[in-house]
C-alpha cells in the first residue's frame, strides 16, 4: 500500500513537470531581452503622469530619452525636473497624437527610436445614456487612434534600423482594458481596442525583431508619485524582458491570468501559472460579477427611496 | 481498501457538484428570456449579409422589422426579400452610423426599440505597415464609433419604454474580437473594443432591464467577406485557416438564441464556443453549466491557446525563410 500511494505521488508530480517540460518546447514568441542603455526611448504623454516617470526612469538607465506632448511648456518643465533628477537633457517634441502630420513631422526630427513608449490617454468617466458623444470621440481618438497614428509614423525607421538589437513598442493600457467597469464604456472600448491591436501586430512585426508589450497599470485619474513610479519600473522591465502582458500589481497578476486568452506568453514559467490558475482565476472572476451586480442592484434600489 | 477507493471517488464527484452548486448561486446577472415575437427589432448593416439574415429570421419569428443601412436602393431589395421569404413587410431607414444627426433622426422615425442588432461592420484586411489610416479611421469609425453612435440614439426611448419586458441590444462583433489575427490589426482594434464597450455597457444598463449580447461569428459567407477576401494577406490566410466559412442564416439563427436567452457571450459554432471558454475574462455569465464548463476548461483551452500562438509564429517565422529565398 505504502508503494501504491509513493506511485500516486510520483505520478502526481509528473503531471506537472510534464506540462512545464511542454510548455518550455511550445512557448512563442521566444524570450527575448530588449537592452535600453544607449538607446532612443521615445515616450508619449511623456510631460506628466506616467509618462514622465517612465522618462525619469529611462534616462537614470542611461537611454537616450525623448517625450511628446501636446503643451510646449508643460514639455520644458518635465524637461528641466528630469535635467534636475538624473542631471540627463531629454529631447521633446510638441504634437497632438491625433494629428498624424503632426506626428509624423515629430517622427521625422526624433530619428529612429528603439523603445517607443505609446502612453497618451484620456479618461472621462460617465454613463454612456449621459456621456456626450464629443468626449467618447475624444477618448476614442486620442486612445486608439492615435497609438495607431504614433505606430504608423515611427514603425517605418524601426523596421530599417541598422542596429539589429531587438526593439520594442509598449502600449499603455489599463486594467480597465482587462474588464469592463460602469462608467468606463469610452475608456474600455479604447483601451481593449490597444489589446485587439497589439495581439495582430505582434505577428506583423515579429520578423522584424519588434516587441510589443502592453501594460496595464491599476486606474488612477492622476497617479499619485509613488504609484507612477511603481507603474514605470514595471513597464521598463516588462520592456526588457519583451513581455506581452505587463501587469503591474498583485491584482494585476490575477487579471492578467484570467484573461490570458489567446495572448502570446514567452515565459513557460508564466504560461504553466496561466493554465493551472486560470480556473481559479474565472471563478473569481465570475465572484467578481456577483460582488459588481449585486452592488448595482443594491445602489439602484435605495436611490429609489 | 475498497472502503477508501469509494470515499476518494465520492469526494471526487463531491469536488464539482459543490462547485455547479456554489456557481448556481452566485451567477449574475440572473438568467432571462427575452421575447421577439410582436416586438421590435432593428438591424444595422441589415440590407446585407448577416444583418439582413437577422432581420429576416426575426420576422419569421414574427418580430416587427426595421432595417438601417446606408444604401436606399439595397434596402429596397432588402425589403422586398424579406417580404418575399416570409410576407412580412420591413420598415427601411436610410442613413450612415457615422453621422449621428442622421441616426437619431432615424431614431425618431423608427420609433422605440426592444432589440436594437448594431451589425453594421466594415474589413479591410492589411499589415499595419501597408494600411493607409484612412482605412484604420474606416474601420473605427463604422465598428465602433458608429456603435456608440447607435447606441447613444436608441437607448434614451429603450430605458423609458412602457412595455416593461427585457429588452436586448446586440452588438455583432467576430471571431477577431476574441483574438488578434495577422493582418488585421484594425478590424481586431474597432473588435476587441466593442466587448470593453459592452462589458461596462451591460453594468450600466442591467436595471434598465436591458441586456447586452456580444456575438461572435467566424468568416460567414456574405458580399462582405467576398470583399475582403480579394486583399487579404497571404499570412493572414495561412494563420487565418480556411476554417470554412459558416452561412449567414446560421449565423442569424445563433445571434437570435444568443439575444432570447440574454447570453452575453454568443459563440456561433464550436470553434467559437472553445475561443468564448478560453477568453472568458472577466465576462459575465447567466449559465451556471456554462460557468462550470468554464471555470473547469479554460486552463485546457489556455494551453490549447498557447498551442496555437507556437503553430502561428512558427508559420511566421517559415513564411518569411522562404520569401527571403
Amino acid at each position: 500500500m505504502a508503494a501504491l500511494s509513493l506511485l500516486s505521488l510520483l505520478l502526481l508530480l509528473l503531471l506537472p513537470l510534464s506540462l512545464l517540460l511542454l510548455l518550455s518546447l511550445i512557448v512563442r514568441p521566444r524570450p527575448v531581452k530588449i537592452p535600453i542603455k544607449d538607446r532612443h526611448v521615445f515616450i508619449t504623454g511623456g510631460s506628466s503622469g506616467i509618462g514622465l516617470a517612465i522618462a525619469h526612469h529611462a534616462a537614470a538607465e542611461g537611454a537616450r530619452v525623448s517625450i511628446l506632448a501636446r503643451s510646449q511648456s508643460k514639455l520644458e518643465e518635465a524637461k528641466q525636473a528630469i535635467q534636475l533628477a538624473t542631471g540627463i537633457d531629454v529631447a521633446t517634441f510638441s504634437a497632438d497624437v491625433r494629428d498624424f502630420d503632426a506626428v509624423r513631422r515629430a517622427a521625422k526630427e526624433a530619428g529612429p527610436v528603439d523603445v517607443l513608449v505609446v502612453n497618451q490617454g484620456v479618461f472621462l468617466p460617465e454613463e454612456l445614456a449621459k456621456q456626450e458623444l464629443d468626449e467618447v470621440r475624444l477618448m476614442i481618438d486620442v486612445n486608439l487612434i492615435g497609438s495607431f497614428n504614433m505606430i504608423k509614423a515611427l514603425l517605418p525607421a524601426m523596421k530599417a534600423r541598422t542596429d539589429r538589437r531587438p526593439a520594442s513598442i509598449a502600449l499603455m493600457s489599463s486594467q480597465a482594458g482587462q474588464g469592463g467597469v460602469y462608467g468606463y464604456t469610452a475608456y474600455c472600448a479604447s483601451k481593449f481596442g490597444l489589446r485587439g491591436l497589439a495581439e495582430a501586430l505582434q505577428q506583423e512585426i515579429i520578423a522584424d525583431d519588434i516587441h510589443v508589450s502592453l501594460v496595464l497599470p491599476p486606474d488612477t485619474d492622476t497617479p499619485g508619485l509613488v504609484e507612477a513610479d511603481q507603474v514605470a519600473e514595471k513597464t521598463l522591465n516588462g520592456i526588457k524582458s519583451g513581455s506581452f502582458i505587463v501587469p503591474c500589481n498583485f491584482v494585476g497578476y490575477l487579471l492578467a491570468i484570467a484573461t490570458a486568452g489567446l495572448s502570446p506568453q514567452r515565459s513557460y514559467t508564466m504560461a504553466f501559472v496561466e493554465v493551472v490558475g486560470a480556473g481559479i482565476c474565472r471563478l473569481a472572476g465570475l465572484f467578481f460579477q456577483w460582488n459588481w451586480y449585486g452592488s448595482i442592484e443594491k445602489w439602484h434600489a435605495q436611490s429609489k427611496q
